[in-house]
């Protein structure tokens, strides 16, 4: 078990950029639309087996053809000099029925990802994935960051539409980053890689819905692309932002109008420091939660 | 997380070329369950191994079944005159690419095991008055074709629907084709108003084909026994229950019930077979 190359690209200081499926999806949408648009080339993956219970077979004729399992892929992509290597993980190795990879298997699948980046010499690591917001689904997402070290934060600083832990207000620059792609963060700083996590937005209301947010992968790809110093058409986010955003309104108007009232008043929160006083106080906002903790299934920061 | 091998031996058996059947403990109509027992009992097997749950099964507490508080065993017998190795086990819930190489493992080194058959039952819309069939999915064309003289379903398409996952059966499968080592799961469909109780039939059924494949020379008087007696337990059950027999009358003819007669089906005739009649 293990690591499977099927060549061994010649690359120049590469970044490594990795996600997996989470909330939204929406730092797997971000990671594999940069590998399509760049048109990465599959050099790898991750041998599934040890990790993951297969998801479809194929029997023909009575005979067992083929099963196939969740797939770990790595991509890569010459840019003179700024070299690309992606990662995408088709599901997150869970243990024991829970929804975000923990434990020994998912720190084993951490490490293979970073053994691929120490082989092929990565001077960065970045992850992506969701952060769970109040806000509002009409408002354009921030990028949450998360470095694994206290040199990237003055970078970080420089980015647009970017916001540290310590600028979210009540948070205190504390939080948690659930699944690989937080731990992915983790296990790069024990091995010396420096590690940015980006998370885009997603409103509170929707995290708990089977749908997409192209919307928050678009705004991690804008963050991505200043930190990359590359430039892509990301017009094809948008299309699909329409899509999903048709079925968020029609999710949004079955909400029972108390609520939605309530909901609407998110527009306006702007609560990352500094910020001038916004038409929400702290006590609405507190209803607003609570209303929306009634309505909804909470669920927990980051992912 | 176990900090040795999870394969423990208790003693050597002597077989030079034999077969492993598995069966898995929560089947439909509790099928592997007792046909693994009844090939035991028949066959005399003895334990000789098994695999230690701690890696693939969840030890929060103990279920509770018929009374009695349940431990997930995973054990193997061997029954040396007729070269044939029987494992029987509850589904493990985790680790099962490992769980599923210990099996194959202590199959081909302890038992020398050429060939795997694993027993799985799937729920059926027919009555229990239709005869079982017997379906055949295998891992290789050769084998396939070594099976074309026994009474089989064997041309079966079938692709994972979305939403769904492949069975352990088809996971073990294609772990023991990379092994090549040939084998077949065979599926009894059983009627779904017995899948919670058990059905003798389809117990018969693919232990009819084993007897004919092994060699293994039972004799099933007492399990044609056992069928008679459901048989008439569930024509008792249907004279008592005018609506329970047309339900059956309907299945009969092919006609499909609607998910509250399905329901009052099973809940009327699983009542009745618990209490014996």
């Amino acid at each position: 078990m293990g690591i499977r190359l099927y060549q061994e690209p010649q690359l120049e200081s590469p970044i490594l950029v990795a996600s997996w499926p989470g909330i939204g999806n929406i730092g797997i949408i971000a990671v594999d639309t940069l590998k399509g648009i760049l048109e990465a080339e599959e050099f790898g993956e991750i041998e599934p087996w040890d990790f993951f219970y297969p998801k479809r077979v194929l029997i023909r004729k009575g005979v067992l053809e083929y099963l196939e399992f969740p797939s770990s892929k790595f991509y890569f992509k010459r840019m003179e000099g700024k070299d690309i290597i992606f990662f995408i993980g088709e599901e997150q190795p869970t243990e024991g029925g829970r929804m975000y990879a923990e434990g020994r298997k998912a720190y084993r699948m951490a490490n293979l990802v970073l053994d691929v980046a120490e082989k092929f010499k990565c001077h960065r690591v970045y992850t992506s994935g969701a952060a769970v917001a109040l806000t509002h689904h009409t408002t354009k997402p921030r990028v949450w960051a998360v470095p694994n070290s206290a040199s990237l934060i003055p970078e970080i600083r420089g980015y647009g539409n970017t916001v540290l832990m310590s600028d979210i207000e009540g948070r205190g620059g504390h939080g948690n980053i659930t699944g690989l792609n937080g731990l992915l963060l983790g296990a790069a700083k024990k091995r010396g890689f420096e590690a940015i996590c980006l998370m885009g937005e997603i409103p509170v209301y929707l995290q708990g819905l089977p749908l997409s947010y192209p919307k928050a992968s678009k705004s991690v790809l804008e963050v991505l692309n200043h930190s990359l110093k590359i430039e892509v058409n990301l017009d094809k986010l948008d299309e699909s932002d329409q899509k999903v955003e048709r079925r968020i309104e029609e999710f949004y108007q079955q909400i029972p109008s108390e609520i939605r009232e309530q909901l609407d008043r998110l527009k306006h929160v702007t609560y990352a420091q500094p910020a001038e006083p916004g038409p929400i106080t702290e006590e609405e906002e507190k209803g607003i939660m609570e209303d929306v903790e009634k309505f909804f299934k909470k669920r927990g920061g980051g992912d | 997380m176990s900090q040795g091998d999870p394969i423990k031996i208790y003693r050597e058996v002597e077989l030079r070329r034999s077969s492993l059947v598995l069966g898995w403990s929560e089947d439909g109509g509790n099928l592997g369950r007792k046909a693994t027992d009844y090939l035991n009992w028949k066959l005399k097997g003895q334990e000789f191994a098994e695999i230690e749950p701690e890696d693939f099964f969840s030890l929060g507490g103990v279920a509770i079944k018929g009374n009695l508080a349940q431990f997930p065993e995973s054990k193997f017998y061997a029954c040396q005159e007729h070269e044939l190795v029987v494992f029987q086990s509850g589904s493990p819930g985790a680790e099962w690419y490992k769980f599923l190489n210990s099996v194959l493992d202590v199959a081909e080194h302890h038992g020398r095991v050429k060939e795997l058959y694993i027993l799985g039952a799937m729920l059926s819309f027919s009555a229990h008055t239709a005869p079982r069939e017997l379906l055949a999915v295998v891992n290789s064309a050769e084998i396939k074709e070594v099976l074309s003289q026994y009474d089989l379903v064997k041309d079966m398409d079938y692709q994972t629907p979305p939403g769904e996952r492949p069975t352990l059966n088809s996971f073990l499968l294609w772990i023991a084709k990379g092994r090549n080592i040939p084998g077949i799961s065979l599926w009894v469909p059983i009627p779904f108003y017995l899948a919670a109780m058990e059905d003798a039939q389809a117990q018969k059924k693919v232990l009819s084909f084993l007897n004919e494949r092994l060699d293994l020379k039972i004799d099933f008087s007492d399990l044609d026994q056992e069928i008679r007696e459901q048989n008439e337990l569930l024509a008792r059950v249907r004279s008592r229950f005018p609506q329970i027999d047309d339900y059956i009358n309907r299945l009969e003819s092919n006609l499909m019930l609607s998910e509250e007669e399905n329901g009052e089906l099973i809940k009327k005739v699983e009542d009745f077979l618990r209490e014996g009649g």
